[in-house]
């Protein structure tokens, strides 16, 4: 298991609002049509923390997906 | 944490209700729906209905539960209630060594003890993080007794085993999908709120809100007194935000000022009182505002009878926490450190360390806690206590953080550690200031004569801390508190200390003067402590002193330290421990056999938590002596062994290790193991071969080898009086031993004069025990009754003798061990476990059905009707320990 943080895209029904947002600060928001889609770097616990949040706020969770590392990425090691 | 039901201001939802009621016939059922889908409500709704035929325990989960103790302790409460249990019988009150299982078989022993059905709920199960939560509550719900229903209502689905259940159809379920309201519902909700919309409009709102049962009770609350309902849903509708954030911005904004500087402010609080309330809010009058808001809407609720504190619903408090971080984050922990200081003046440590924490004040929260440690573990709060010690940052270095660790080390028996801990709060205590220092000296010195008393090397320890005996100097006023129970603990600890190392005058006077203080300061976990002890330490006294009824004594003192544990119902655990195996201890010692095991039995369940070397030494040299008094020498050599593998475990010597030494030896020897008996005598050292302990010992081998006449050389100084004995039963075990060399011999005139002294000695204390052991009732019934002036004595010996060694010969001429099978037999093993048939089935990769089948067998081949017969049955066949005989 590698526990270097990776891209992951959440993707969560509605617009979140500046108070809501505040719950996910290591995260970017965008807007896509009707849902809020949320990206960002996470380690596991991470993650996990910001699924957390997601029940406790009763956030309706659509999607979530690990994205493909982004090539010459300066994930540290690469290179050695 | 319990809730008093109240009636519902919601709408009736019949549906939903009569949905409950068809789930609830099943044993179990669990509503498990994300936040905001109307859990709680539906709950009080059902439980708050008249003409309920079952009565209800009710339990709610406080937030951010790390404390599996507080958790069953409430529950253990509601049932208590539910039941209408005699209040004063047995107290439930917090320790700190907790054992969780034994508190579900409580629970257990309530529910099945109570008249008519019962109902156990416990909402909010998602809270309860404690890692051994799942299992104990599994073995919790598959052995409810009939009549007995449970509903567990969560966020999200909770690992259980309760697959047994779900296959009998056993087991219920409501999730979100039931929980959603329909549009009719929508339509009454709106109607008892006083809100008129119409059908197109309510129709919208219950399509935005998706039936969500949060989105529409706040959408209500915007809606009532709204000028323009029908705007209000369009654009709610129009709106692509989410609906509780949306919502919750909506209801804030129709809120006057101050009620909305109140719930944004007292948001960081988890509970909530008016005094505190106003305290945050910086003016009066918050009570009433509380009370108006619990009384308009769902959002806030009062928890106890009086509607003095209150808590906000989660997804709401949540809402409003972010909502306070975002628009006013420079006054947040301003806002902690008062609360900590108002918790902290309530006497409420943890939740005062846990705002001091929030407060990012981490050096005042690592003193607080490092202060409060030792009061926090005595009220049964350790679980909380390393959870608060979690959430210091990683990589910050708070020194005084070490004592708390080197707490939690030896809570779990990590010996090593602790000891590393506490060597990083010495260098520390030289560091700080004096007023800190002399605690932080009392809580070191405390610390390590537990530790020592751990590892079995007390003497030098004791030395060292002897100043805790002192009387209270050098304590600052607001110490004194803080220090009576540092105080009490240490003495405690220096009293078991001594008591182990046979220091018993000295221990005797520490152990009552702790007991004496922890009564005083309220501490009652510390005055069953102390008093256990002191059972323990006066067993020694009594082998010291024949001529006081010493063992009567002793016993009179365990039974009224275990009575004060029952009433705080801790009377199997650990705490009274040491109470409980003195008390068995002393039975066997009297010839009461059959008492000795039911006490026995009771001790190992209170040791099941406790690995201590210290303590599984006793068990296992009780046990020893009974099977060798019962003339089950192989047992008890087995034990025995057990025992001295525990004390090779310790590094000092323990006092009582001669004692033990000497029975293995003569054990080994009436197996006719000469040579191990012989080679295990030659490589004791001088002190002890001298010791008349050994000496028996070295008789008893003499004795086996056919060589009386080296016997009576061997007992020559301990008949004389000049070997150093432990006590007066080892001088009536070598009057014994003299009397059978006599016998062997052919000299019947000593024989019989050995054994009368035997008997003068014995007869105070109507000790049974040497007579048992060394196998004397020939050498007694030998005896002419005109010559000697103890018949009353010899007649119960030999009554006892032959009793038991005819319970020998039947049980031993018992044979079901052929007959079980490998599988039965594995089966067997796991009774002795804590796991439920369905777990054993899981363990072994078979199906239950195949561990039911066995279990049925075995019952039958061991003639006994439940488990913990069976396992008793088969500990006395000996078919548990497979490795070490087979």
């Amino acid at each position: 298991m590698n526990p270097a943080p990776a891209p992951y895209m959440i993707r969560i029904n509605g617009h979140l609002g500046a108070t809501v947002l505040s719950a996910f600060p290591a995260l970017a928001p965008q807007h896509h049509g009707a849902h809020t889609v949320l990206t960002g770097l996470l380690d596991r616990s991470a993650l996990y923390g910001v699924l957390a949040e997601i029940e406790a706020l009763g956030l309706d969770l659509l999607e979530i997906r690990r994205l493909a590392p982004e090539r010459r990425s300066s994930e540290p090691g690469d290179s050695r | 944490m319990t809730v008093v039901p109240t009636t519902p201001r919601l709408i009736d939802r019949r549906d939903l209700l009569a949905a409950l009621d068809r789930a609830a016939a099943s044993k179990v059922t669990i509503i498990s729906a994300p936040a905001g889908s109307g859990k709680t409500s539906l709950l009080r709704a059902w439980v708050g209905r008249a003409g309920r035929p079952h009565r209800l325990a009710l339990v709610q989960v406080q937030r951010d539960q790390n404390d599996a103790q507080q958790f069953w302790l409430a529950l253990l409460d509601a049932v208590r209630r539910a039941t209408g249990a005699n209040s004063d019988a047995e107290l439930s009150a917090a320790t700190p060594d907790f054992n969780g299982y034994a508190m579900v078989d409580r629970v257990l022993s309530e529910l099945a003890e109570a008249q008519g059905g019962v109902t156990l709920v416990v909402d909010d199960l998602h809270e309860l993080h404690p890692p051994e939560i799942p299992a104990q509550l599994t073995r919790l719900l598959t052995n409810l007794p009939p009549n007995v229903h449970a509903i567990l209502a969560t966020r999200h689905d909770v690992r259980l085993g309760l697959h047994r259940l779900r296959l009998a159809g056993e087991l219920a379920e409501i999730r979100a999908v039931h929980l959603r309201f329909s549009e009719r519902e929508t339509r009454e909700l709106l109607e008892a709120s006083g809100v008129a919309l119409s059908a197109a409009g309510t129709a919208l709102l219950h399509q935005r809100t998706e039936g969500w049962a949060a989105g529409l009770r706040l959408a209500a609350l915007s809606l009532i007194g709204h000028a323009d309902p029908e705007r209000f849903v369009a654009e709610f509708s129009g709106s692509d935000r989410t609906v509780a954030e949306y919502l919750l911005a909506e209801m804030l904004d129709r809120q006057p000022p101050d009620v909305q500087n109140l719930l944004l402010r007292t948001s960081l609080l988890d509970r909530v009182n008016g005094e505190l309330a106003d305290l945050l809010t910086g003016r009066p009058g918050s009570e009433q505002i509380l009370l108006d808001l619990e009384d308009t809407n769902a959002f806030v609720e009062s928890f106890d009878p009086g509607r003095t504190w209150f808590r906000y619903h989660q997804l709401f408090a949540d809402l409003l926490r972010l909502e306070m971080r975002r628009t006013l984050p420079a006054e947040i922990p301003a806002l902690h450190r008062r609360a900590a200081g108002w918790f902290s003046r309530h006497g409420q440590a943890a939740e005062a360390i846990r705002h001091t924490q929030a407060a990012g004040d981490w050096p005042e929260a690592a003193q607080l806690l490092a202060d409060h440690a030792f009061n926090l573990t005595l009220d049964g709060q350790a679980q909380t206590m390393q959870a608060l010690l979690q959430a210091f940052p990683p990589g910050a270095d708070h020194p005084e953080l070490a004592l708390v660790h080197a707490m939690g080390d030896l809570a779990h028996g990590r010996l090593d550690e602790a000891a590393a801990h506490l060597v990083v709060t010495e260098t520390y205590a030289e560091t700080t200031p004096p007023g800190r220092q002399h605690s932080l000296h009392v809580a070191i010195a405390s610390l390590k004569l537990s530790l020592a008393r751990r590892r079995g090397h007390l003497a030098g320890v004791i030395e060292q801390v002897r100043f805790l005996a002192s009387p209270l100097t050098g304590w600052s006023d607001e110490d004194l508190a803080l220090g009576s129970d540092l105080r009490a603990v240490a003495l405690m600890n220096l009293g078991t200390a001594e008591a182990w190392s046979l220091g018993v005058p000295d221990a005797e006077r520490h152990l009552r003067e702790a007991a004496a203080l922890a009564r005083r300061i309220g501490r009652p976990y510390l005055e069953v402590g102390c008093l256990a002890q002191l059972g323990f330490a006066s067993i020694f006294h009594g082998a010291a002193m024949p001529k006081m009824e010493a063992f009567a004594t002793t016993q009179r003192r365990c039974r009224e330290a275990i009575t004060l544990a029952e009433r705080y119902g801790w009377g199997t655990e650990p705490v009274i421990a040491p109470a409980l195996m003195t008390l068995t201890s002393t039975m066997v010692f009297l010839g009461e056999f059959d008492e000795a095991d039911r006490w026995l039995r009771r001790t190992e369940q209170a040791v099941q938590t406790d690995t201590g070397p210290d303590i599984r030494l006793l068990l296992h040299q009780t046990v020893a002596i009974l099977h060798a008094c019962r003339g089950r020498h192989h047992e008890a050599l087995e034990e025995f062994g057990a025992a001295e593998d525990l004390a090779s475990q310790m590094e000092g010597s323990q006092a009582l290790a001669r004692q033990m030494t000497s029975w293995l030896l003569a054990t080994q020897a009436r197996l006719g193991l000469l040579g191990e008996a012989r080679a295990a005598l030659t490589a004791l050292d001088d002190e002890w071969t001298s010791s008349g302990e050994i000496r028996n010992a070295r008789a008893v081998i003499c004795l086996a080898e056919g060589d009386p006449a080296r016997a009576l050389d061997a007992l020559h100084d301990v008949l004389d009086d000049t070997a150093p004995v432990l006590g007066y039963v080892t001088l009536v075990e070598a009057h014994l031993l003299a009397g059978l060399a006599h016998r062997e011999l052919g000299d019947q005139r000593a024989a019989n004069q050995a054994a009368e002294r035997a008997l003068a000695l014995a007869d105070s204390d109507r000790l049974v025990l040497p007579f048992a052991m060394t196998g004397s009732a020939e050498l007694l019934e030998a005896l002419p009754r005109h010559q000697t002036s103890h018949a009353a004595l010899l007649a119960d010996i030999l009554e006892v003798l032959h009793g038991s060694s005819s319970m020998a010969k039947e049980q031993s001429s018992f044979p079901p061990a052929k007959k079980l099978s490998p599988g039965e037999l594995r089966v067997l093993r796991y009774l002795a476990t804590n796991l439920s048939r369905p777990e054993i089935a899981n363990e072994l990769s078979v199906s239950l059905n195949t561990v039911n089948t066995h279990l049925r067998s075995v019952y039958a081949k061991l003639q006994v009707r439940d488990r913990s017969s069976a396992v008793r049955r088969a500990r006395e066949l000996r078919l548990l320990a497979a490795r070490r005989t087979s």
